[in-house]
């Protein structure tokens, strides 16, 4: 990832936490001083490079992970916003990336029992909850949104 | 990767298929910490797979299933 990309990676994800949703490509063409298409190039190698995950069909942003662009299961409350991780995993991640206590709000799988977390300093405030992560590591890009 | 309120739940949702692998709640507060506390800073750089990996040791995930 050469320093452009980095820039236009690191400015995609400063504008989706200002913006509190995922930028679109002339949301970011315009705060660059970049032209539409240049954007689309620049988001294809990080997407090739798993640095964001692009929909397949539009190529708007899908993931700027922990970030999901989409509603999940996994709703955070935190830092005044709501916001979609793109799995459990990730949900958690937002109030790491944000370094902020947050509310992870999502439901069991299994059951559909509703599940609140609160992320205080770090830590769950319901410890008796499992993770549970089908997909080996090695395995966890083959499809990202499936993982 | 999801969530559940305890392993029983777990073995309900797979219905039979092959387990990946369940660990606590708090373990995995601990990696999203570690793998995502950087992500916003203005020298964000790529993760490389050693550094990942080695989060993933530290927190004892550790095996074939979490090999990267």
């Amino acid at each position: 990832m050469d320093d452009r990309d980095l820039d236009l990676r690191n400015l995609t994800y400063r504008l989706f936490v200002e913006l509190g949703r995922a930028p679109s490509a002339d949301d970011v063409a315009e705060a660059a001083a970049l032209t539409r298409a240049e954007v689309a190039e620049g988001w294809r190698r990080l997407h090739d490079a798993h640095a964001l995950v692009l929909e397949p069909r539009t190529s708007e942003i899908r993931m700027a992970n922990p970030f999901s662009a989409v509603p999940t299961a996994y709703r955070v409350e935190a830092a005044g916003r709501s916001w979609y991780g793109n799995c459990a995993w990730d949900a958690f991640g937002i109030c790491a990336a944000l370094h902020v206590d947050g509310r992870v709000q999502t439901a069991c799988p299994d059951c559909g029992e509703p599940i609140g977390i609160e992320v205080r300093d770090e830590r769950p405030d319901d410890e008796s909850l499992l993770f549970h992560c089908l997909v080996p590591a090695a395995h966890w890009w083959d499809d990202i949104v499936f993982t | 990767m999801n969530l559940f309120r305890s392993e029983e739940h777990v073995e309900l949702w797979l219905a039979g298929r092959p387990p990946g692998a369940t660990v606590p709640v708090t373990t995995l507060c601990d990696l999203a910490h570690a793998w995502w506390s950087d992500r916003l800073a203005p020298d964000w750089q790529p993760h490389t797979r050693e550094q990942n990996q080695a989060i993933l040791n530290r927190l004892g995930l550790t095996g074939p299933f979490w090999r990267l």
